[in-house]
């Protein structure tokens, strides 16, 4: 059985590569996946950690995460559909109509 | 398998949010039916409004009712959770009266704003109540996948979308953050509700610091991006600027206001159960939050002259006032030793001085909600739609001469100044007078200096928009939108509540008071 600290470890990893990738990243669905993969992050240490204790509370957890997810998915992809209509251009750096 | 029992006791009190959610789901309905040949929308705004006004009717008559778990304590009940849905709720109404105005005029009203509107509300309802991480997050998100959906409302132009491309990015990357935050604390304590983590804290934090430390920074991080406290307030003026100004006006009212409750919620257990050590470091992280909030949104907010940018700022420098009262409330004077303690209270006080404090933050939120409101209403009424797309609309010089075009509208906008400057006779003295008499109580002295010196400088700014109304010259060829009935009554409510409650705040303040319990094991 793979020990407890290799999920979290793998998990930590995944949750800086997304913030990394929301900080650095310019484009926005690249920006949008970074984001998807920090909430996967959650999952994975809600479920390390379920699975250790045996707690059907932290399985559930993760259910309601993705189907968040899923959701903030819809209005977000709606919103950069906007946006592409809009400039013809998701590139975060040309967003800047909005400034001092 | 055991199924859990729910009775009618569980329900009650999450019947304001249900009652805005079926006033949500009502909208969309009827929307379907309208047929392009006999299309009217007139009857929407006051749908929306008369369920906003019918939830806050009942969570304000059913706030002081005893504290209690519901749902298996997923969820608490008690006099906080329901004086800050009565918020929402005025804040909701205000906001449905002027978004009709301002859609009407652009042509862009439906059904759908209204009911994203109060189905964010129903988010903000829940999430006053929210015990538990999941069903926090949950509710944070029902509340802000509204928002970002409202302020990408309006299609003309490049404002609107970037506005709501940039609030959706950093409110997801806020709530990503505070469920990684939430999952380490789960799993340091085994448990994700908030009245068990209150007893398991102290073994988790002697067995696993890092673990505990980590998650609880991560949510404080989280809910701090809600709350627009600097340095995670840069969303704040370029959301604020680009979304309509009637959902602008709720962002700075109902989502702050809930997510500071949620924030009180939260980490009251930390300050509480583990021990004064803890207490301290917390006053001091809150306390280094409220100053650099404070003063960085007031510098921020002095150059502008975009007074739609000068109120997100303002927003910002409210934020840091409410962030002085959470640190004030997580202060525990144990009389004595450490720099915290200049006024010793007894330890049988200390619940009265608590409650004295969530008082002040409560008054603070009332505050705030309607002067923002009022502040963004007179806005919304001023801008024209083809100064939009330039970003001049919210120009300084529309204020110019005001006074003598719109002695009314002039009138509304200076009361909103003095409340937001904290200039008597106005609640926004009131709020912070309260605040800053809780931190001075709790020993925080030299950060209610910093605070009032900040509020200081704030008044210059909010005193310029004074000057150019009664003072400036109107500019020749400067017309101003049509009336709207609804927009104008916003601003003789928010103006009446913004100069009584100045000078009578007794009564509010008594109710608040009664109001500020929160639920604990």
């Amino acid at each position: 059985m793979i020990p407890l600290t290799h999920h979290l470890i793998l998990a930590a990893v995944l949750f800086c590569i997304g913030m990394a990738g929301v900080l650095v990243r310019r484009n926005a669905l690249v920006v949008f996946m970074s984001i998807e993969l920090m909430l996967n992050a959650a999952n994975l240490t809600f479920l390390a950690f379920a699975r250790d204790r045996a707690d059907a509370a932290g399985h559930a957890s993760a259910f309601f995460i993705i189907a968040v997810a899923a959701a903030e998915a819809a209005i977000g992809l709606a919103i950069v559909i906007s946006v592409f209509r809009s400039r013809g251009t998701i590139n975060m750096d040309e967003l800047r109509t909005l400034r001092n | 398998m055991n199924i859990p029992s729910l009775t009618f006791l569980d329900f009650q009190p999450v019947l304001p949010a249900l009652l805005l959610a079926v006033g949500g789901i009502v909208l969309l309905l009827t929307e379907v039916f309208q047929s392009a040949a006999t299309i009217n929308r007139a009857y929407q705004s006051m749908v929306a409004l008369a369920f906003s006004a019918v939830a806050g009717a009942v969570a304000a008559a059913t706030t002081l009712e005893p504290a209690r778990e519901v749902f298996l304590g997923f969820g608490v009940s008690d006099p906080f959770s329901g004086a800050v849905t009565v918020l929402v709720c005025v804040g909701l109404g205000l906001s449905v009266l002027v978004s009709a105005g301002f859609l009407r005029h652009r042509n862009a009203e439906r059904g759908e704003f209204y009911a994203l509107l109060l189905f964010a509300g129903a988010g903000m309802s829940l999430l006053a109540m929210s015990n538990e991480f999941i069903t926090l997050f949950i509710n944070l998100e029902v509340m802000s996948v509204s928002t970002y959906a409202l302020s990408a409302w309006l299609r003309r132009g490049t404002r609107p979308s970037e506005a709501g491309f940039k609030y959706f990015i950093l409110g997801a990357f806020s709530a990503a953050i505070l469920v990684y935050g939430a999952s380490l604390l789960y799993g340091a304590t085994g448990t994700t509700k908030l009245s068990e983590l209150a007893g398991l804290l102290p073994a988790a934090v002697a067995s696993n610091p890092g673990l505990t430390y980590l998650g609880a920074g991560l949510v404080a991080v989280g809910l701090a991006f809600k709350v627009a406290a600097v340095p995670f307030h840069m969303w704040t003026p370029d959301v604020y600027e680009g979304a309509p100004t009637p959902v602008s006006a709720l962002m700075s009212a109902g989502v702050k206001a809930t997510a500071f409750a949620s924030l009180v919620r939260v980490f009251l257990p930390f300050a509480q159960d583990l021990g004064p050590n803890h207490a301290q470091l917390m006053t001091y992280a809150f306390a280094a939050l409220a100053l650099l909030t404070m003063v960085v949104g007031n510098l921020m907010a002095l150059p502008q002259r975009n007074v739609k940018r000068m109120l997100a700022y303002s927003s910002v420098a409210h934020a840091g006032y409410l962030l002085l009262g959470v640190a004030a409330l997580f202060a525990r004077p144990t009389g004595g030793e450490g720099p915290l303690a200049v006024t010793p209270l007894l330890a049988g006080a200390e619940g009265a001085a608590r409650q004295q404090t969530l008082q002040a933050i409560l008054f603070y939120l009332l505050a705030y909600t309607v002067t923002s409101l009022g502040s963004f209403g007179a806005l919304a009424a001023l801008e024209r739609r083809e100064d939009e797309p330039r970003g001049t609309a919210w120009d300084l010089e529309k204020f110019a001469g005001l006074s003598q075009r719109k002695p009314g509208w002039a009138l509304a906008m200076a009361a909103m100044m003095l409340s937001l400057g904290g200039i008597p006779p106005t609640v926004g003295f009131m709020g912070k007078l309260f605040i800053f008499r809780a931190a001075v109580d709790a020993g925080l002295v030299w950060l209610a200096v910093a605070g009032v010196l900040a509020s200081a400088a704030g008044v210059y700014y909010y005193l310029r928009v004074v000057v150019y109304m009664y003072m400036r010259p109107s500019q020749d060829g400067v017309t101003v939108p049509e009336r709207q009935w609804t927009t104008e009554l916003a601003l003789v409510l928010s103006t009446a509540a913004v100069v009584l409650l100045g000078v009578a705040p007794g009564t509010l303040s008594a109710w608040l008071g009664k109001a500020s319990v929160l639920f604990s094991q």
